[in-house]
């Protein structure tokens, strides 16, 4: 999308808006069946928030507390029409934690038929496609011809409907914690979703590799991910022969998905590298790239592609290739890897091996504790996390084991402040602050997270995207930031000729008692829960918003029509807002 | 701020380069903008980094000797046809998708460097970038990139303006600098308006008052945004008739040319161009995905230095590097892993260009590194500190590169 033909149409609808503001009941109506709530306090069926608001006249900036740090650590963020847990009078903190990870670890016990409706009614057609019908109908044999536009828009579907009920999801669902340990595990497996022959194939990447191991076995997740096809292409696997093997699979399961750079010894003789007292290596060095590379050969797919390879058929799914398998013996990472083992068993050893390996738990347990307390977490956590992963190993719940040992730990609970939002954060919890009403994100948003730095599974090296606030300080994220802000509150992407469209309505959201300048910034900060802000901001705020008018005098109803998205904007800008908690 | 490293008490000297590993370096404090009007005769540097290690050897290839059959055994069919490339000088020519390139070569306003690259042994990106940007191989102990120091040690440099610009973000080479701007093209240097913007600035200036790094980078921006608003929508017009090409890396050197032209006291600009992980599929002879990526970087950097060349040449200076060349032998996949030798090209009104620079190991076994690649025969910072010597004026390169002895002199400028 251009931008500047967007920003032309984007100042005709501004001046369309501002003409529409003076009526309560504009053309942003709200979809059937989902009313916009029209105060705080009603649109929740009764479940109210939490955490205890102070009123207006304590003002002095207060610690964030256990509940605002769920809120937006543990969840997109704030959603102010749909708290996503209550505690009644009493409730200890331990409580609060207890019940609310209870309930996210196991999400199958989540009522989430609100958003479950909504997806139906979205109208995708493409995610409940098997791996078979997505790689035949949208690939394979694309009911379209090669020239016809309708060709690549078909192609592309699966792909595009993937992003789209991800951001769904992340807005939508109660299942917040799932939400975003599957985006952390989309970012640890990076794949970069628009690949040139197998983007299809990403939902089910998706679908039955990410969400199936979300909470279950390492080992299991690992080789789900190694014989995905979306992997097997993106790092190349499945053209890696005995007769000159591919290392980028190999390099990056050992450097990324495994034991992680902290463990990458370089290029050193084998026979020196010391064991520990359970016999693993210290470290992988150079020599067990080539040796991985070699155990994985002939772990390819049905890709159809070389003559005189009669067994090999065009159905794009996993396949294990005697004939390009590298059959010799292997040593690797102090392993001795017998020759003519059984099909797929030296990759498997080595699958083992890794899933096994103190250093892998290690590198995951550190890049969890980055995602959900600070960027630099403490060792003793991540030793006790590593620990967890060790002692689960086996276990089928291994990972919702690790998850609890992290969030149910004390360093969790004192790490407010710890972690900046990535755009696609900041992105999704404003639109959730927003309480925007959308089916299918308008192409114009993703493009604009896009410009902020972090498409959705657009990012190309297999890394994932950083975690650390250093990458995610610079102006292109600020800038665009302020446009998606600006974007969503002045509704100029809710007239898409696609007909995805996303609304916003913040009169309707502003109780009728709310209306002077100090109530306005007041209801807003505290309805998302930023009590925190320094004084100095909420009073630049005030004056802000009243303008000529007095703090406490009350602001008509065209003065509200172009104050309040104002004001809203310059909230989700504040850097308050773009912390997670 | 108190303990923290100005740039002039820098300059005083009165921090040594210890300081650095022992990762005290911060952040500098945030300086109000002022532009002046006048033309300036400072120096600029354009680091282009090549992501994901490019294939030296299919870029600058052998054209004689016996490394002409070792290239050719080792790429039966990924090696470019001797027939096809251009001579560089007897003993290299150059891929003919670089022809744009080859003809500023041929001006003496280009110089190649070859087997060059990081000295440390790793074969991982990630690693490698580090390694390469922060400058120090082997030690992730320092805190701040080599251009962070370089600008910190640039006595000339004025602190005005816009002076450190990442393309499109922000690289490991600039970290610990809050003054960068990032964008990918002049017109991202907007905000969108909802109607009462000039009233919102302020207020969104409260919200960021203090001196933590988002709020330093937010001003800077907003800032930014203020001195280029006159001139963000106005059309541009390169000089001498260019029209650089509809692409991603063009657009970002047309936007590196606008802001060199505003005269808003650009020092350091970086630009990361992406896709040369090559493992797969890499060339069909000079055309495929390969092909493609050098005909971009070519027209782009071309299209650039013949914009900026009548007014501003003798000032800029670019530098095209990577993190590690390419295996010397393809992979069964038409593609190549991970090696370790490169090559990088500098280009600018100083440079003593058409010549090809460093000493070449050869391609037999042993004259391999690990006997499976192009071996390093000068170090990366090598030709970075000749550049911040001489055109850029930096004399202490051992503030920007600690523990680095530069060896001799290339002899890339006069």
């Amino acid at each position: 999308m251009d931008r500047r033909e967007f920003l032309k149409t984007a100042g005709v609808l501004a001046a369309a808006s501002t003409l529409a503001g003076c009526q309560t009941d504009s053309s942003t109506a709200p979809m059937a069946g989902n009313p916009f709530p029209t105060t705080v306090q009603s649109g929740s069926g009764g479940a109210k928030p939490s955490v205890t608001i102070p009123t207006t006249e304590q003002t002095k900036p207060v610690v964030n507390d256990l509940a605002t740090l769920i809120n937006n650590r543990l969840t997109f963020g704030v959603r102010p029409s749909e708290p996503l847990f209550s505690s009644t009078a009493g409730s200890t903190d331990d409580k609060i934690l207890e019940d609310f990870l209870d309930r996210q670890l196991n999400p199958g016990s989540i009522d989430d038929s609100v958003f479950e409706e909504r997806l139906q009614r979205a109208g995708f057609e493409t995610l409940q496609k098997s791996f078979k019908d997505l790689a035949y109908e949208h690939i394979t044999h694309n009911p379209y011809k090669n020239n016809d536009d309708r060709h690549w828009q078909w192609y592309i579907k699966p792909f595009y409907e993937l992003i789209r009920a991800t951001f769904l999801r992340a807005i939508y669902s109660r299942k917040q914690l799932q939400e975003l340990l599957v985006d952390f595990w989309h970012n640890h497996f990076n794949v970069y979703g628009d690949q040139d022959d197998v983007s299809p194939l990403m939902l089910s990447y998706d679908r039955d590799v990410i969400r199936e191991h979300v909470f279950g076995n390492f080992r299991q997740f690992l080789e789900a991910v190694a014989t995905h096809p979306s992997m097997l292409t993106y790092l190349n696997n499945r053209t890696n022969s005995d007769a000159g093997p591919n290392e980028n699979f190999a390099r990056e399961l050992l450097e990324l998905h495994t034991m992680g750079a902290e463990n990458y010894l370089g290029i050193q003789d084998p026979t020196s590298i010391e064991k520990d007292e359970n016999g693993f290596v210290r470290g992988y060095i150079d020599n067990d790239v080539y040796e991985a590379a070699r155990c994985f050969t002939g772990w390819r797919m049905n890709d159809d592609l070389w003559e005189g390879e009669e067994e090999v058929d065009d159905s794009l799914t996993f396949l294990y290739y005697q004939p390009w398998h590298d059959r010799y013996n292997k040593f690797i990472l102090g392993l001795y890897i017998p020759a003519d083992q059984s099909p797929q068993k030296d990759g498997r050893d080595v699958l083992d091996l890794l899933a096994s390996h103190p250093g892998t738990a290690t590198h995951i347990a550190r890049k969890l504790c980055r995602r959900f307390v600070s960027d630099d977490p403490p060792q003793g956590l991540v030793e006790r996390v590593a620990r967890t992963f060790m002692q689960e190993k086996d276990s089928p719940e291994q990972l919702r084991e690790v998850y609890k040992t992290l969030l149910l730990s004390q360093e969790f609970r004192e790490s407010s402040g710890g972690k900046l939002k990535r755009p696609l954060e900041w992105a999704v919890s404003t639109m959730r602050a927003l309480n925007v009403e959308m089916m299918q994100l308008p192409e114009g948003v993703y493009w604009t997270t896009f410009m902020m730095g972090q498409p959705l599974f657009g990012h190309h090296q297999p890394d994932g995207y950083p975690d650390k606030a250093e990458h995610w300080i610079n102006s292109m994220s600020s800038i665009y930031g302020w446009n998606l802000i600006t974007g969503l509150v002045e509704n100029w992407w809710s007239d898409e000729e696609d007909g995805n469209n996303v609304r916003v309505d913040l009169l309707a959201q502003t109780p009728v008692e709310v209306s002077s300048a100090t109530q306005l910034v007041d209801y807003w900060l505290e309805r998302w829960q930023l009590q925190n802000l320094p004084a100095e901001s909420r009073t630049a705020l005030i004056q802000f918003t009243a303008g000529e008018a007095g703090v406490d005098t009350p602001l008509n109803a065209e003065e509200l029509s172009e104050k309040i998205p104002a004001l809203v904007t310059l909230i989700l800008i504040s850097p308050q807002f773009r912390y997670r908690g | 701020m108190s303990d923290s490293i100005t740039r002039r008490t820098f300059l005083k000297g009165s921090v040594a380069s210890a300081a650095f590993m022992a990762g005290l370096f911060t952040p500098f404090p945030f300086k109000q903008l002022n532009v002046s009007a006048n033309s300036s005769d400072d120096p600029i540097l354009v680091v282009v980094s090549l992501r994901g290690g490019w294939d030296a050897l299919n870029v600058v290839a052998p054209i004689s000797g016996e490394d002409v059959a070792y290239y050719q055994k080792a790429r039966p069919t990924l090696q470019i046809p001797q027939k096809e490339l251009l001579p560089l000088e007897t003993r290299f020519g150059v891929h003919p998708a670089l022809k744009p390139l080859f003809e500023l070569y041929q001006d003496q306003k280009m110089a190649v460097v070859h087997a060059v690259g990081l000295t440390y042994n790793t074969r991982s990106h990630f690693e490698a970038v580090e390694y390469m940007e922060l400058g120090t191989p082997g030690e992730k102990t320092i805190h701040s990139g080599w251009l962070s120091r370089a600008w910190l040690a640039d006595a000339f440099a004025s602190e005005e303006g816009i002076p450190l610009v990442a393309i499109p973000s922000q690289p490991t080479a600039l970290q610990g600098s809050n003054q960068t701007i990032s964008l990918s093209s002049f017109n991202d240097l907007q905000l969108w308006d909802g109607g009462m913007i000039d009233l919102q600035i302020p207020v969104l200036r409260q919200l960021y008052a203090g001196e933590s790094n988002l709020a330093q980078s937010t001003n800077r921006t907003l800032d930014v945004l203020e001195l280029v608003k006159s001139r963000v929508d106005q059309e541009y017009k390169p000089a001498g008739g260019v029209k650089y090409q509809d692409d991603e890396f063009s657009r970002n050197l047309q936007a590196v040319a606008q802001l060199i032209k505003m005269n808003t006291n650009l020092r350091y600009a970086t630009i990361d161009y992406g896709g040369w992980d090559t493992h797969e599929d890499q060339n069909y002879g000079t055309e495929g995905e390969m092909g493609i990526l050098l005909s971009n970087l070519a027209a782009g950097l071309s299209s650039f230095y013949r914009d900026i060349e009548r007014e501003h040449a003798r000032r800029v200076t670019v530098v095209v590097m990577s993190e590690f060349g390419r295996r010397l032998a393809q992979n069964e996949s038409r593609g190549t892993d991970h090696g370790h030798g490169g090559v990088m090209l500098v280009l600018g009104g100083q440079v003593l260009g058409g010549k090809v620079y460093g000493k070449w190991p050869g391609l037999a076994n042993e004259q391999l590194f690990e006997r499976s690649d192009l071996a390093v025969t000068t170090d990366y910072r090598q030709v970075l500190s000749e550049i911040l010597q001489k055109p850029m004026q930096i004399p202490n390169i051992i503030q920007v590169f600690p523990g680095f002895q530069m060896q001799g002199d290339l002899g890339l400028f006069a």
